[in-house]
């Protein structure tokens, strides 16, 4: 992840633009910079979306301290692919040591497609909670929804208090 | 800053299930609502059940054979719940202690984890049985609490929304739930059956063991395991939580008597 993205606090726009001046980082060296920017948000829930700008798709979460904290995944429980969400919504729950946590959208959109890896391997979320365990991705309404939510410092702020 | 105390409240009478099931979701509505003043409180519910049998959320989903079971149990007299809490099937029903401990788990900081919640749940059975009466658990790789590896004696299965907890655990005391445990496989464990302290307790005279005589204990376990401090839930106080529970001991009692023993099946 190029560490600018965590500090741009302004519309995904505007960061695509800083990024194409590489001079501005103290010259390093960037990787080839695709179009598609990426910004990670978190809930107080603990679920985490994945934005991306150009397809506004948001792929959904759980973090890895959710995951510890909820103990070996036996099975998820995940919406419907074309359910229309809101945000905060009931979207799903996940089972583990007999305790179902509900979670929640993260944000606003229609559910596009649902991890079907997930019914066979529940365990992914333990093994891989913010790459192969997704749950779900959803086309985001509205991208100002995203930006309210916690970057990755407030949320490691909110974990520890 | 100190925690508020635990509000604990024993039913006198076995409740029936699903009207219980409303009083731990219309608690847990308003303790959301008054936890955004910081005005909620943590209860722990200490109960019977009807004869209930009552399925978890992972069955919700194999619709056609929860149907079967369903029709199949509720021809024997019991009474057939699928609910949203963890766990498989189960039954629960007079002779064994049903605890719902409806807690914050974002009270302390930091928050407790929901492993650790089972986790002391399951301490707090393991502690009075082995202090109550003597009675040793034998470790297992599945939650709940077993005397040896067939022998179950208590269960778990939880539910959290927003860190507020519903459902929790129940307890097997006298011989009553025995027959109707053998309709099932309980837990999805088959090689398993159901113990109780009235089998096992090496401190207190068998025939003696009482449901009402296990509360006291219980209590103080959970709140030592917990730490928190525990209070008799005020039953004059006129409040939203006091009048639903008061509501749900009346509807009880006008209910009367229930079945002792599983009807004969109809083959």
């Amino acid at each position: 992840m190029l560490p600018a993205l965590r500090q741009i606090s302004r519309p995904a726009a505007f960061a695509l633009r800083a990024a194409r001046r590489p001079a501005a980082y103290g010259g390093a060296r960037l990787t080839p910079f695709t179009r598609t920017i990426v910004t990670k948000r978190y809930t107080q829930d603990h679920e985490v979306v994945v934005f991306d700008d150009a397809t506004m798709n948001g792929t959904v979460h759980i973090t890895n301290y959710a995951q510890s904290s909820l103990g070996d995944v036996v099975f998820v429980e995940l919406p419907t692919e074309g359910t229309e969400v809101t945000q905060g919504d009931q979207i799903g729950a996940v089972e583990s040591v007999k305790a179902a946590s509900d979670i929640y959208a993260p944000v606003s959109g229609v559910v596009e497609e649902v991890n079907t890896k997930l019914a066979d391997q529940p365990g992914l979320l333990n093994k891989s909670p913010e790459d192969q365990g997704w749950l779900c991705r959803i086309k985001v309404k509205d991208a100002a929804e995203v930006e309210k939510l916690m970057d990755e410092e407030a949320y490691k702020a909110h974990c520890e208090s | 800053m100190s925690l508020p105390p635990i509000l604990y409240h024993y039913f006198q009478l076995p409740l029936p299930y699903a009207r219980t099931l409303a009083l731990q979701e219309r608690i847990h509505q308003i303790q959301l609502l008054r936890r955004r003043s910081g005005q909620h409180q943590d209860y722990l519910l200490l109960l019977q059940h009807r004869p209930v049998y009552t399925a978890g959320r992972r069955q919700l989903l194999t619709s056609p054979e929860v149907e079967a079971e369903a029709a199949r149990l509720t021809h024997i007299g019991a009474d057939f719940v699928a609910t949203k809490r963890g766990g498989q099937t189960t039954y629960h029903g007079p002779g064994q202690i049903v605890g719902y401990p409806l807690l914050d788990l974002g009270r302390s900081t930091p928050p407790l984890g929901i492993r650790e919640y089972i986790c002391k749940m399951q301490k707090t059975i393991e502690m009075h049985l082995a202090e109550a009466h003597g009675m040793q658990h034998a470790p297992s790789e599945h939650t709940g609490v077993f005397l040896d590896a067939q022998t179950k004696i208590a269960s778990i299965g939880v539910q959290v929304r927003h860190r507020l907890t519903t459902h929790g655990f129940a307890m097997n005391v006298t011989r009553e739930p025995r027959g109707w445990f053998d309709q099932i496989i309980a837990c999805g464990l088959a090689d398993v059956k159901a113990g109780c302290i009235a089998d096992a307790s090496a401190i207190v005279d068998l025939s003696s063991v009482s449901v009402v005589g296990e509360i006291d204990g219980l209590v103080k376990r959970f709140g030592s395991l917990f730490e928190r401090d525990m209070m008799k839930l005020d039953m004059s106080a006129g409040e939203e939580v006091v009048d639903a529970i008061r509501a749900v001991e009346e509807e009880a009692r006008l209910l009367g008597d229930w079945a002792r023993v599983p009807a004969a099946q109809i083959l």
